[in-house]
């Protein structure tokens, strides 16, 4: 039985990837190993598969699961490791009701919906623009792309103390070009010093850091798009920006709700830049939802209500995925 | 099959993280409080934690192997834990709640051992009959939670008015003057930067460099009541540095210690809010030997200002060697143990018979520092300071970063009930 | 793995889409050149912090209390090598980058052979419930770090392993084998099952199919995915300043954080320094592995 490939019009093979189908039924090429029939085949293979899955599963499992359930428990439990000798009582939905009326609880919140709108609506933008940009053929490519990618290779506290150099009246960068402006301007303090100036500066640091993988990601979706659909739009006389938005964009759907899930859950859960560049300052005017939930964890060792913060964090990130799945239904 | 593999998956899986959540629940409840000995003769290890690095840690082996050798029977194992404060408490505290007992002695900020006390992590000194009168009573004041002893103090750092006596001839007798002189110093001196430099980032130190000027005003920091006329005018007169006469750069609002520190010693500022360690430091030409050091000058109705900062000794609840852990405290919190390491790190003494002849002769800063201590007013003492610290250092970068002129004021008002709620805070049910 | 097709459009092509036929005009010359000059904005915003870093580390301390401008501008007038001399001297950053070296390569070899045995079934192995075992994998590299740290640091506790480096290999593994998995997933699926599949037919077992035959041609996409986890590994911050307390057993990211302070002061050349000591390795990986990470990522993402 000869094996059957079918390929797509370019010549690229499909993906078959199904085994069995070309088992020799019953002749045992090596003595004492019988070759499986091609049903055994697949059982085998299929015994094979849930072996070779069952690690990856399990590690993930353990290391996401069991803290779900942990929170999940605590949360309707008074656990605060301060007063380690007073029981765990039940106590209902107390924490969360805690939470939901605490204004600085609410503030948070409002402050991380704004920051991820705000943060990933730019990001998408700039990083369709950087991945035309590198989708184009030109010599420098491979430079470009390289640097590109260096900001996101870094860790988060790296770039982070990075920017915070940057933004310092003293020792950074950008004060000492706004001095080449105006003189004045040469000592403004940004971080800590003023609510709008602080954001301005993780805003930057955040983005700096995140653009280039929502870049890669767009640039992987330009790549798939194939090069005849641009040619009849060409040849029906569409201009750049009419083939851009009825041929590229709607082709790019996917990637984009890739890009969308990732930078979105991201900026939900933003929390080393804000550690390091202003400790939620100034007063709690750059306190994000999860650096709130840290604090709550370690200034008021309160893992009960901390569970509970941290199951709606876990939520908003479930409710983001569905949503966008949902609205870019991919076609795997 | 493949549903039953699952099946078994899942099964395997929930009883994997039930065993864990078992576990866990388990390891939390902890163990009641005690405290037994070891019976003398027999050699001992005691577990001393501190964060002491560079020549601090250097200085305290040295201590210990002399210590050691005074007492054969006794072995001090030296845990160096981080020297950021946060990571620092938060290992301490995991190891208590964890019942372990070690460390069996450990270093413990000013601000700790109420906290420690009502948790029930710390041993009561009153077994060992310690003579606290000994030490400047404000730090034992910090280390006493219900009328007990729970802490020794070991070093006590005060937070001062540093000044250039080259350019400032008499030290200034006010609040007022301290504007005024600076603002002279700015006009003659056109090297300078700014005319003081004083920590207002988000952290722990904004609270000292307040407290430092608010008994100049008649202020204290009581959590029950913040919002009084000396804490507003304290604070205002630190808002009004920035924004009002603009002897104080913005930038403060990103400076610690570190950065003040810098400014003085670099020469670009005539006055500054921080510790003794500045004394130490290296300095530029125009600056060495033109230090002052005082306590922040007293306006009307208020008394000279600093603030206590430092680190006190105290016991493990759960130890099994107290009385060789009480023998270390007793050998470190001894006068000449304790000049030895202030003439050697600058760490001042928290023992007034620590300040000898000696001392003065190597380091005469030590003088100023003496007197500072005399009036060196502590952070609020509570088992709940960690969380009314965030909300003071919540409510002083908030008041920083407002331009408004009526901002401290509000801000204090604002935040008293909060504060005063969570100094109160007892542990629910 | 063959490119994408549309990759392959030349510049001039591409501009002239909109054209018709083509014409060399003075039009597409200004075109370019703006392009080149994006380009190089571009490489300016990405890379120019670096720079500044790598300035600011060449500082003497009073030079960094100086601040910037006249003499101490955009190009120092005197550069110092003190900052790197005391980073290893005394704040000793060695042991830091010895113990991230060390957890990031064993968490890049567990996460190899896990992801791609995983990444193998996953693609060529019919197994029921494929979809949501992708899609459980892909979603736990969602979930919020923050949330898993009081748990699993009571977990560490319990087993007495807290303060020590060997635990995050697992505990990275959250990080590196959802997209690890993916990753290896597409790339064995581009294979072309002809190969395999003659293997078969000659008698191999699915597993001598496994050694003799896939893991050979696996080299290039498992070489992308031990990248991407090194650095996925190396980069993390929350667990270690949750569960490493004594500087002895700092990863590289926390100690960073805690560097040039000592206990009151702060040394920004010291800090950038050590900024750059571990910058560099990542620089230079991505540098000379770009086209690889960029094709892993890429290739075959959204059939």
């Amino acid at each position: 039985m000869a094996a059957e490939v079918s390929t797509t019009e370019k010549g690229r093979p499909a993906r078959t990837g199904r085994p069995g189908h070309l088992a020799r039924f019953g002749r045992p090429k090596r003595p004492g190993r019988p070759t499986p029939v091609g049903h055994a085949r697949e059982r085998g293979d299929r015994r094979l598969g849930y072996m070779l899955v069952a690690p990856v599963v399990i590690l993930l499992l353990a290391i996401t699961a069991y803290p779900l359930v942990y929170n999940l428990w605590n949360s309707f439990h008074f656990d605060n490791l301060s007063y380690g000798n007073l029981p765990h009582n039940f106590v209902g939905g107390a924490n969360y009701s805690k939470m939901f009326k605490s204004a600085q609880w609410v503030s948070a919140l409002e402050r991380t919906l704004v920051f991820t709108a705000v943060t990933v609506a730019f990001d998408m933008v700039v990083g369709l623009g950087l991945a035309l940009m590198m989708h184009r053929r030109f010599r420098g490519r491979g430079f470009l792309r390289a640097a590109i990618l260096v900001p996101w290779a870094m860790p988060t506290v790296v770039s982070a103390m990075l920017w915070k150099t940057m933004f310092d009246p003293s020792a950074g960068f950008v004060d000492y070009i706004l001095g080449a402006f105006h003189p004045a301007w040469s000592s403004i303090a940004w971080l800590g010093a003023s609510v709008w100036r602080s954001w301005i500066a993780i805003f930057i640091a955040d983005s700096w850091k995140n653009i280039p993988f929502v870049a890669i990601i767009l640039l992987a979706g330009l790549q798939i798009i194939p090069n005849d659909v641009y040619e009849a739009a060409r040849i029906d006389g569409a201009s750049w920006w009419q083939s851009f938005r009825s041929v590229t964009l709607p082709m790019l759907k996917p990637a984009m709700s890739v890009a969308l899930i990732f930078r979105t859950i991201q900026a939900l859960l933003v929390f080393d830049v804000i550690y390091i560049m202003t400790g939620g300052g100034p007063g709690n005017s750059t306190e994000t939802l999860s650096f709130l939930s840290y604090n709550t964890f370690i200034i008021n060792t309160d893992f009960g209500e901390g569970g509970a913060m941290s199951l709606v964090l876990v939520v908003l990130a479930l409710a983001v995925s569905f949503v966008y799945v949902r609205a870019f239904r991919p076609q795997t | 099959m493949h549903r039953n593999s699952l099946t078994r998956w899942r099964a395997g899986a929930v009883a994997v993280a039930a065993a864990a959540l078992a576990t866990g629940v388990a390891a939390c409840g902890s163990s009641g409080p005690a405290n037994s000995t070891v019976a003398g003769g027999a050699t001992q290890t005691i577990v001393f934690a501190e964060s002491g690095l560079g020549t601090e840690g250097q200085q305290t082996q040295v201590a210990i192997n002399a210590f050691e050798k005074a007492n054969p029977n006794i072995k001090v194992s030296v845990q160096v834990l981080s020297s950021d404060s946060t990571t620092y408490l938060s290992t301490l505290e995991h190891d208590f709640i964890s019942g372990s007992s070690t460390p069996d002695v450990f270093e413990s900020d000013v601000t700790y051992p109420a906290k420690f006390a009502q948790a029930g992590w710390v041993a009561s000194l009153t077994q060992f009959h310690p003579n606290m009168s000994q030490f400047f009573p404000h730090e034992v004041a910090a280390g006493t939670y219900n009328g007990t002893y729970y802490a020794v103090p070991w070093f006590d750092n005060p937070e001062g008015l540093f000044y250039r006596t080259d350019l400032i001839k008499t030290p200034p007798t006010s609040p007022a003057q301290v504007v005024s002189d600076a603002e002279q110093a700015m006009k003659t001196d056109k090297s300078l930067k700014e005319g003081i430099a004083f920590e207002a980032d988000k952290y722990e130190g904004a609270i000292t460099a307040f407290l430092t000027v608010d008994s100049a005003f008649g202020g204290t920091l009581n959590p029950q009541n913040v919002n009084t006329p000396g804490n507003v005018a304290a604070l205002n007169w630190l808002h009004a540095a920035i924004y009002t006469s603009h002897i104080a750069p913005q930038a403060v609002t990103g400076w610690q210690e570190g950065q003040v520190e810098e400014q003085f010693v670099s020469g670009y500022t005539p006055f500054a809010i921080n510790y003794p360690f500045v004394e130490a430091q290296p300095m530029v030409a125009a600056v060495k030997g033109h230090v002052g050091y005082i306590p922040f000058p007293a306006g009307p109705g208020g008394t000279p200002g600093s603030a206590l900062g430092g680190e006190m000794l105290a016991i493990n609840a759960k130890t099994a060697h107290g009385a060789a852990a009480w023998k270390l405290i007793q050998y470190l919190t001894s006068p000449s143990v304790e000049t030895a390491r202030a003439i050697a790190v600058g760490d001042p003494p928290s023992l007034p018979s620590a300040y000898t002849s000696a001392l003065y002769s190597s380091a005469p800063y030590f003088k100023d520092v003496y007197t500072l201590n005399t009036y060196s007013a502590p952070r609020p003492v509570t088992p709940n300071y960690l969380q009314v610290s965030s909300d003071l250092q919540t409510l002083f970068s908030a008041v920083y970063a407002n331009a408004s002129a009526s901002a401290a004021g509000a801000a204090f008002a604002a935040g008293a009930s909060s504060i005063k709620s969570d100094a109160n805070a007892t542990p629910g049910s | 793995m063959t490119s994408a097709v549309a990759d392959d459009v030349p510049a001039a092509v591409a501009v002239s889409i909109s054209r018709g036929p083509r014409r060399v005009s003075g039009k597409k010359i200004l075109r370019e050149t703006l392009f080149y000059i994006a380009v190089a904005i571009v490489v300016l915003i990405a890379l120019f912090p670096f720079f500044w870093i790598l300035r600011t580390s060449l500082l003497s301390n009073s030079q960094v209390a100086a601040g910037v401008g006249g003499a101490n501008g955009i190009i120092p007038s005197h550069l110092s090598g003190v900052a790197y001399k005391n980073v290893f001297t005394e704040a000793s950053f060695f042991t830091p980058l010895l113990n991230s070296v060390i957890v990031a390569l064993a968490t890049t070899v567990v996460t190899i052979v896990v992801a791609s045995m995983a990444g193998y079934a996953l693609a060529r192995l019919r197994i029921a419930g494929a979809g949501p075992i992708l899609a459980f994998i892909l979603l736990a590299g969602f979930f919020p770090v923050l949330a898993m740290i009081g748990p699993l640091f009571l977990v560490l506790r319990y087993l007495n392993v807290l303060n020590n480096i060997y635990p995050l290999i697992i505990v990275y593994l959250v990080y590196t084998l959802p997209i690890a998995t993916w990753l290896l997933k597409n790339f064995f699926e581009q294979i072309p099952s002809e190969l395999e599949d003659a293997a078969l037919t000659d008698g191999a077992t699915r597993l001598q199919v496994l050694r003799r035959v896939v893991i050979p041609v696996a080299v290039p996409g498992v070489f992308t995915a031990a990248i991407l986890s090194f650095i996925l590994a190396w980069n993390d911050f929350a667990f270690a300043v949750s569960f490493l307390t004594s500087t002895a057993h700092f990863t590289a990211p926390l100690a960073i954080t805690t560097f040039g302070q000592s206990q009151y002061q702060t040394f920004y050349n010291l800090i950038d320094a050590a900024v750059v000591i571990i910058s560099i390795p990542i620089a230079l990986l991505v540098l000379f592995a770009q086209r690889r990470i960029v094709a892993g990522l890429t290739a075959g993402s959204f059939r």
